[in-house]
């Protein structure tokens, strides 16, 4: 096979002193970004393009590349330990993570993220090997109609699987969709619900809105409730590692959380938030130890995180072959190209080959390194329990702050970042699942867009229910709310 | 792409000479800030770090900072830059065609007509490309079948009121179609038209030509016409006066000054960037990064600027949504979410007045520790407000150590110096590890 030979090749430079000790700067690098809350991949990479401008761009690229499959595994490890996930794509292992972790279960949710992301990350990095140019062409079948589709599948699902309520599930989708629309209008100019304040236009950033809910409303929250042992997390119970028992329910969430993440990836609207959610949901129906989730599922932190590393393998797809990309770090990634004057695109697997094969193998390694150096961090991450909690938490709401600040560089995204923290706490006394807030933030806005722009082609609404994919997806979000509401016990009843 | 860069070199070489003579010797400029108003990464950001470069490797400027004010395609940065307070510091706005289109598009308050024009330095032209397999021929064929039915055409590219938004608009005007009936669909950028285009959800696809060359160079995409004067060099594709359309754009960039500045630093400054745009380091970077140069300054940018103001102007008036059948589309989904919010806000009132019904001493909640709460509350309000008066180690302290005292009372005197330390050790690790800029305040002008 030709690909094989090319990705030899690739090894051959990925594996080389100097482009390993590259990787190695990357990943350690990604890992540290990515523990801390707000500063991520994205951010890292754009203030380290400036400097990478003298380097040979394959070293870049492989730095990058570590850079950004470290902080994926790096932001699990806040998320899980201290229920403060950084970004978007760590909110759903943080739900049944964070409760393992109170457990005393945190080194092993921390050991099945780690190997979960090393497995997901493995084979979604071969699948980019064998069948990118396949995913091209049926990712471009997904249009404006079907990406509304999928939105609104996500709508529902997010809203009936977390948490307990319904209602409550939904009142938080609402209260992110509503912050979602703040902002100029991408298709009409129209400055929405901004209040005459130029900071809004741009709407609210996801990382300001996740920090703030997350990070400052979990401070707020433990800071208050902490007589009555709230927030109190037991280092270790029994093994640091996993038990055997937890490596058997494991590795199936690994796979099929490998299996939903990277094609979800891969299609050109991109983001960890659906592929997360899906995989949560999907573990959540297939357990046969239901009551379990709520109380710290390992199936549903294996799951979620393996999706978060094979979508962040998938969003490499339409970004080196389409020259597209579906994420903040892919962007960035694109900006970094073009500072070589290169443009991905059809071309750059035949132009560029000792670039493109040295980036895919240094994958490979990176992730190799990544299980290496997050193994044996693993007892060290769960020993930061063990530091006084008022300076832990101190240092989180410094460090969100920090991260707040970075977004924008400017004091009033730090004053936003608070008030959204103010209402995460709001929604924690009321027990108000906060992860459909996110979903509803991100994937708001990008379902206004493609629901006017799928108007816009089709001229009529029936363009949904005429389209095939797009009419199966929604067929389902139906079955969804069909069976929420006529069989309520449907849904897990977790937390009550 | 080719460009008549020679006569325009001489052109400088004649304008630069002849303000060396009028000013003889210019002190050179100490200190430059270069405000990009976009996010790192962006276009304006990447020439703000480009000039940065070549100004202090080739020993024109001594420091160069670059500042980004990211939002609205450059609106918010054009704001702040408009309104910070008058002074003759040396400072720099990088701008372009989009901050034109956006200015009138998003109703900002502020104008490029108020800034002090320096130069433009770069510039991309435009192609219009239809997927290979498309049975549309050339660029008459879609302009036929355009004046035959507009709504028929969907026109993908990047954002409502951005370079391709225009370029579509001025091709109907001088097509004799009401640019309003124009049917655009506006994507996040080039590389989503493409694939929009690539998928047949859009007739044509409108973008910059690097963005679309890959596919272009692998026959995915058909260039119709490109948005040049002249044909250019390595494109296919003639330009649109070709088929009877008088348009051309390029989408450019360029830098401009505060308002009312001394006539001598106008003088400083557009000498400075002349120099740098002739220079070897710069002229390196335009070919790696594939920019065209497209260097004019003095009376000819000011002349330039003043018209393409006009004409985006006019032509993003028309093609901006207005009175309420054009706005409606953007009013749905906030009724819808506006609406499912009341309805939810009124089910879950209920439920709760249900459940206090069912269970009249109320929920067992967890009390608050008021006390605790205060103290947080007072550090975040310490935090936003002392940040950029106090400097970064001063507002992290005192937040550090609000939330410590909030956890436990006792140990106060203690968690002074570890906040100190801490706040400390972030500093130095983000701004000299990162690169990132934090507000330094006095305590670092005391170190100093």
């Amino acid at each position: 096979m030709d690909s094989l030979s090319a990705l030899a090749d690739g090894f051959a430079v990925a594996l080389s002193t100097r482009n390993l000790l590259w990787g190695f700067a990357g990943v350690t690098l990604g890992t540290f970004v990515g523990v801390l809350p707000g500063i991520g991949p994205a951010l890292t990479i754009a203030l380290l393009l400036p400097a990478t401008y003298t380097l040979d761009p394959i070293a870049a690229f492989i730095m990058f590349a570590g850079i950004y499959y470290g902080a994926m595994y790096g932001g699990s490890t806040t998320a899980i330990l201290l229920n403060t996930p950084g970004e978007s794509g760590s909110i759903m292992s943080a739900i049944e993570g964070h409760l393992m972790a109170r457990a005393g279960r945190g080194g092993a949710a921390l050991a099945t993220a780690a190997i979960g992301s090393f497995v997901a990350g493995t084979l979604a990095t071969a699948a980019l090997t064998v069948c990118a140019p396949a995913l091209v062409t049926a990712a471009l079948r997904f249009g404006p109609p079907e990406y509304f589709a999928l939105a609104v599948l996500a709508f529902l699902a997010v809203s009936s699987t977390v948490g307990g309520s319904a209602i409550r599930g939904f009142a938080s989708l609402f209260f992110g969709l509503l912050l979602g629309l703040v902002g100029i209008d991408r298709l009409s100019g129209e400055a929405r619900l901004t209040f005459g304040i130029p900071a809004l236009l741009d709407g609210i950033d996801p990382v300001v809105f996740v920090v703030g809910l997350f990070a400052v409303g979990e401070v707020l929250h433990v800071a208050t409730t902490r007589s009555s042992g709230e927030g109190h997390i037991v280092p270790v119970v029994g093994s640091l590692w996993m038990t055997r028992e937890e490596w058997r329910r494991s590795w199936k969430p690994w796979l099929r959380g490998t299996l939903i993440g990277f094609p979800l990836g891969a299609l050109p609207a991109g983001g960890a938030e659906i592929p997360t959610l899906i995989s949560y949901s999907v573990e959540q129906r297939l357990t046969n130890r239901r009551e379990e989730f709520g109380q710290g599922a390992i199936e549903g932190v294996a799951g979620p995180e393996a999706a978060n590393n094979a979508s962040a393998a998938g969003t490499l797809v339409p970004l080196l072959t389409l020259g597209l990309p579906t994420s903040a770090t892919g962007a960035v990634l694109l900006a970094a190209f073009q500072q070589y004057g290169l443009q991905p695109g059809p071309l750059l697997f035949q132009h560029e080959p000792r670039l493109v094969w040295g980036l895919i193998a240094s994958l490979y390694v990176g992730n190799a390194m990544l299980l290496l150096l997050n193994l044996p961090l693993v007892g060290l991450w769960v020993r930061l329990l063990s530091i006084p909690r008022r300076l832990l938490y101190a240092g989180i709401l410094t460090l969100a702050s920090l991260g707040a600040y970075s977004v924008n560089r400017s004091p009033f995204h730090v004053a936003l970042t608070y008030a959204i923290g103010a209402a995460g706490f709001a929604m924690r006394r009321f027990s108000m699942p906060l992860a459909p807030a996110v979903i509803g933030l991100i994937l708001g806005p990008l379902a206004e867009q493609q629901l006017r722009r799928s108007l816009a082609i089709g001229g009529s609404p029936m363009i949904l229910f005429t389209r095939p994919i797009s009419a199966v997806l929604l067929l389902f979000a139906l079955g969804l709310i069909v069976a929420t509401v006529f069989w309520p016990r449907f849904k897990t009843d977790s937390r009550s | 792409m080719v460009d008549r860069t020679v006569v325009r070199r001489a052109l400088i070489g004649l304008t630069l000479l002849s303000t060396l003579a009028s000013a003889q010797r210019q002190e050179a400029i100490d200190r430059l800030t270069i405000v990009a108003p976009a996010a790192p990464g962006g276009g304006w950001d990447q020439t703000a770090r480009a000039m940065q470069r070549a100004l202090e490797d080739e020993g024109l400027v001594r420091t160069v900072d670059v500042e980004n004010v990211p939002g609205a395609a450059g609106t918010v940065g054009l704001a702040q830059f408009i309104n910070a307070a008058p002074s003759d510091q040396a400072a720099l706005l990088v701008t372009g065609l989009v901050m034109v289109g956006a200015v009138v598009f998003n109703d900002s308050p502020v104008s490029l007509s108020q800034t002090t024009p320096i130069a433009r330095l770069t510039g991309e032209y435009e192609v219009i490309a239809v997927p290979t397999a498309s049975p549309i021929r050339d660029m008459r064929d879609l302009i036929a079948r355009f004046r035959g039915g507009p709504a028929a055409v969907s026109w993908g590219g990047g954002s409502a009121g951005g370079t391709d938004h225009i370029l579509a608009g001025l091709i109907a005007t001088a097509a004799g179609v009401d640019p309003r009936l124009v049917n655009y669909i506006a994507f996040s950028g080039g590389g989503e038209a493409a694939t929009a285009a690539l998928g047949g959800q859009v007739t044509v696809a409108i973008s910059g030509y690097a963005e679309f060359a890959p596919h272009i160079q692998s026959a995915q995409l058909r260039a119709l016409a490109i948005s040049a004067p002249t044909p250019q060099t390595g494109v296919e594709a003639p330009p649109l006066s070709h088929a009877g359309i008088d348009v051309t754009l390029a989408n450019w960039r360029g830098l401009v000054a505060r308002p009312h500045i001394s006539d001598d630093m106008r003088r400083r400054l557009t000498e400075t960037i002349a120099r740098m745009s002739q220079s070897v380091s710069w002229q390196r970077t335009l070919e790696q990064r594939g920019w065209s140069d497209q260097f004019l300054a003095g009376a000819d940018f000011q002349r330039f600027l003043d018209d393409e103001r006009l004409r985006v102007t006019r032509i993003s008036r028309a093609l901006k949504p207005s009175g309420p059948l054009g706005a409606a589309p953007a009013r749905v989904f906030p009724a819808v979410v506006f609406g499912g919010s009341f309805v939810v806000a009124v089910a879950l009132l209920l439920d709760g007045l249900r459940s206090a019904r069912r269970n009249p001493i109320g929920r067992q909640t967890i009390p608050i520790h008021r006390g605790s709460l205060l103290l947080i509350v007072i550090g975040l309000g310490l935090y936003a407000s002392l940040l950029t008066i106090g400097g970064f180690v001063i507002a992290s302290t005192a937040l550090f150590w609000m939330v410590a005292v909030a956890f436990d009372r006792t140990r106060w005197l203690r968690d002074v110096a570890v906040a100190v330390v801490f706040s400390t050790l972030l500093y130095v690790l983000f701004t000299q590890g990162l690169g990132l800029s934090l507000p330094a305040g006095r305590f670092a002008a005391w170190i100093h």
